[in-house]
């Protein structure tokens, strides 16, 4: 089947081509490593070269447009990658597409995402790995500015396969400023649908099934308003009744079923020189995945929508040793179950808030200066949501009835208060300083015996000088009386020329391990093209992108990437 | 078979270069909700368009410089900068307080779902592209301070 779209695509691309019209690109990327030793030190002897590489190839023509996107994962996939793609190269995607002013049509593998991505996203992110693409047909239509109705029935994608299960989606958004006289008013109605069905084959002896839920659904109401410089929006998302899945691979519990729910809401304030937005966020029971035994797997597959943690994203390396992670769904694995009782945690879900307040303090005042100064404050706190249990006599621990409370934020998990303030000193000096002050209850999310509370302090400044030459330095520190302790770290990169750029850092916990995690490169850049070649030992823990997180194991060796398009 | 053909396609591609010069015809919503397609922005217009997101460090830095040309550019050749922010759900909101509270002076467009992003083929912010009728002009992907001295350059040669 893949290698008759291969050869379609070949023969279509040549027969219109040969009529000189279209668009034709292509896009590569190559990322490897060359690994040296283990996360122990120990030197490794096998499988030192990982490659993860992306050929892209797309053809539009009219209203018409072609793609596919090869993948190769040989000899082995980088470190940390989900295995079912060591030693895989083949057909990722491919999809044919049609669009006119109307119409939007896909059929083959598309991506898709309904409001903020709380009942659906699918998207491709190479740096975690991710990419749940959806195989199927979908529909967009758009009768006129005001109105966009999008349908789809589907299989994600999963490694080079699909998933058993079947899903459809809908979506509308509504723009109602046609009502409004006002031309800054702006008001917004979405509603979304997508439902899973998932056959389930049981081993239980007697098992009669009646009640269990082979086809799940969320929904997705949405408002959004902005009138002026206020904008408010919001979403409500109900998940139908789902069993329990089993931590490690245990299958599912049968009969005790849960449902879920979230709510988001953002408000927001600007004007010139002062910007504000807080979100409040809180899930339940949210995670979604594509195959219900899918839950909870560490390489982020299958899953069907997008629950960020809803925290600042930090820029330097000791302001990333502590990142929270979204904590949507059940985990009722730490609670310690005997003799039908259980101590300890029921996790169910998390509820929090998140503020930031950008703000120029104006040219020519005494703290503004000659350009003015820039400040950005975060802030966020997140707690799990707070469980009662109900019954006290029963079978095994997934068959736990619970209430949770509504607006109940004492069980904290993680909370930052960070400042940044940048200032432009002169045409060619500029400096960024930043003091963050967290809390990270490394128990409850790592699952690690400490609680952490952290102050960090970085100064960046940058000189250039001149015709695209310019050197940048940073210093950071960071205070703790737990965990690792206190570590120190400074950067120094180089920019020969707008193409040509070298550098150099270090990380160096000598509060507690004693360890150098340096990192040495250089990168080249030409129009679409990037080269980029780097030397390091790289320390384990959480890889963050956007939100999402994967954990990486220490290694130390070499890593080269390269990126063009035609 | 499987190897065999992905060479081939791989071979066959490169014969069919035609090299990608037409802007994406993707059409975006501004700041303020209303739909923007730069293609059409682009009709006998010089436009600079640049990737940025609100986590992205050198992006930022790029927005700031600019920003403190960009009057006198205005003035001088007729500038004209449209950033589009990919930032997705996770960030957005901090997108409009962002622009806001430093002060910057350009339409902002956002590709949520980074569409724009997926059909210009490029993997990581800073971006930046001179367009003119629907028409690629120049590209820089990254940004080094002083660079954006290169952009200004590029566009009064490109604006005679």
């Amino acid at each position: 089947m893949r290698n008759l779209f291969l050869v379609g695509f070949v023969v279509l691309s040549s027969i219109t081509y040969s009529q000189n019209r279209g668009n034709f690109s292509i896009g590569l990327e190559s990322n490897s490593q060359y690994n040296l030793f283990d996360k122990d030190g120990v030197s490794i002897d096998n499988d030192n070269f990982r490659s993860n590489n992306y050929l892209n190839l797309n053809y539009g023509i009219n209203n018409f447009s072609f793609g596919v996107q090869l993948e190769s994962y040989a000899p082995n996939a980088i470190l940390n990658y989900s295995p079912s793609f060591n030693k895989q190269i083949g057909l990722a995607t491919a999809f044919a597409n049609f669009k006119n002013k109307k119409f939007n049509i896909t059929l083959g593998h598309f991506y898709e995402q309904f409001g903020s991505g709380l009942t659906l996203r699918s998207w491709e992110d190479r740096q975690l790995g991710i990419n749940n693409a959806l195989l199927g047909a979908n529909i967009k239509f758009t009768p006129n500015s005001a109105l966009e109705f999008t349908g789809f029935i589907a299989r994600q994608r999963y490694g080079f396969e699909i998933t058993n299960s079947n899903l459809i989606g809908f979506n509308s958004e509504i723009n109602l400023n046609s009502f409004f006289k006002s031309d800054n008013t702006n008001v917004n109605v979405g509603f979304s649908y997508v439902g899973r069905d998932e056959e389930y084959v049981s081993t239980t002896p007697g098992f009669k099934g009646d009640s269990f839920p082979n086809y799940v659904y969320t929904t997705s109401s949405r408002l959004d308003l902005s009138l002026n410089n206020f904008y408010a929006n919001s979403e409500y998302v109900f998940k139908s009744n789902d069993v329990r899945v089993k931590a490690d691979g245990g299958g599912v519990n049968e009969t005790t079923l849960t449902d879920g729910n979230a709510i988001l809401l953002t408000l927001g304030y600007s004007q010139k020189g002062l910007g504000i937005s807080s979100t409040f966020r809180r899930l339940e029971n949210m995670n979604f995945y594509s195959e219900r035994e899918a839950a909870g797997n560490i390489f982020n597959e299958q899953i069907m929508n997008y629950l960020p943690g809803l925290t600042k994203q930090h820029d330097y390396s000791l302001t990333n040793i502590y990142v929270y992670q979204a904590q949507s769904g059940i985990d009722f694995s730490r609670g310690d179950f005997r003799n039908g009782i259980i101590n300890g945690s029921i996790r169910d879900g998390e509820i929090g808030n998140q503020i930031d307040i950008y703000y120029k303090i104006k040219k020519g005042t005494l703290l503004g200066g000659k350009y003015g100064t820039k400040i950005a404050t975060n802030f966020s706190y997140w707690a799990g949501l707070n469980t009662n249990i109900i019954n006290e006599d029963i079978g095994g621990v997934y068959d736990v009835s619970y209430t949770t409370d509504f607006l109940n934020f004492k069980n904290k998990y993680y909370k930052d208060f960070n400042i940044e303030v940048r200032k432009k000193w002169s045409k060619k000096w500029s400096s960024i300083f930043s003091y963050v002050n967290l809390f990270y209850d490394k128990n409850i999310l790592e699952n690690k015996d400490t609680k952490v509370h952290a102050n960090i302090a970085v100064i960046e400044s940058t000189y250039k000088i001149g015709k695209g030459k310019a050197l940048r330095a940073e210093i950071q520190h960071l205070w703790t009386k737990d965990d690792q302790k206190n570590w120190a770290a400074s950067t120094l990169e180089f920019n020969a020329s707008t193409k040509l750029s070298f550098f150099a850092t270090d990380m160096y916990n000598y509060g507690k391990e004693q360890e150098h995690f340096y990192n040495f490169g250089a990168s080249y850049t030409k129009g679409k093209s990037r080269f980029a070649i780097n030397y390091g030992k790289q320390r384990g823990g959480l890889l963050c992108v956007g939100g999402v997180c994967r954990e990486v194991s220490a290694s130390t060796g070499l890593n080269f990437n390269i990126i063009t398009s035609f | 078979m499987k190897k065999l053909i992905l060479f081939s396609l791989f071979v066959l591609s490169f014969l069919f270069i035609n090299a990608q010069k037409s802007f994406p015809n993707i059409t975006l919503k501004n700041t303020s909700g209303k739909d923007v397609n730069i293609i059409e922005k682009s009709k006998n217009n010089l436009i600079v368009v640049s990737f940025w997101a609100t986590w992205c460090g050198p992006c930022i830095q790029e927005l700031e410089a600019i920003n403190d040309d960009y009057e006198d550019l205005q003035d001088e050749i007729n500038f004209e900068l449209i950033a589009v922010s990919i930032d997705n759900s996770r960030s957005i909101s901090r997108v409009k307080p962002m622009v806001n509270g430093k002060d910057w002076d350009y339409e902002i467009l956002l590709d949520t779902n980074q569409e724009l992003k997926k059909a210009l083929n490029f993997s990581a912010p800073p971006y930046l592209l001179i367009i003119k009728n629907g028409k690629i002009l120049y590209t820089h992907s990254g940004y080094t301070p002083g660079s954006e001295d290169e952009v200004y350059e590029k566009f009064r040669e490109f604006s005679k």
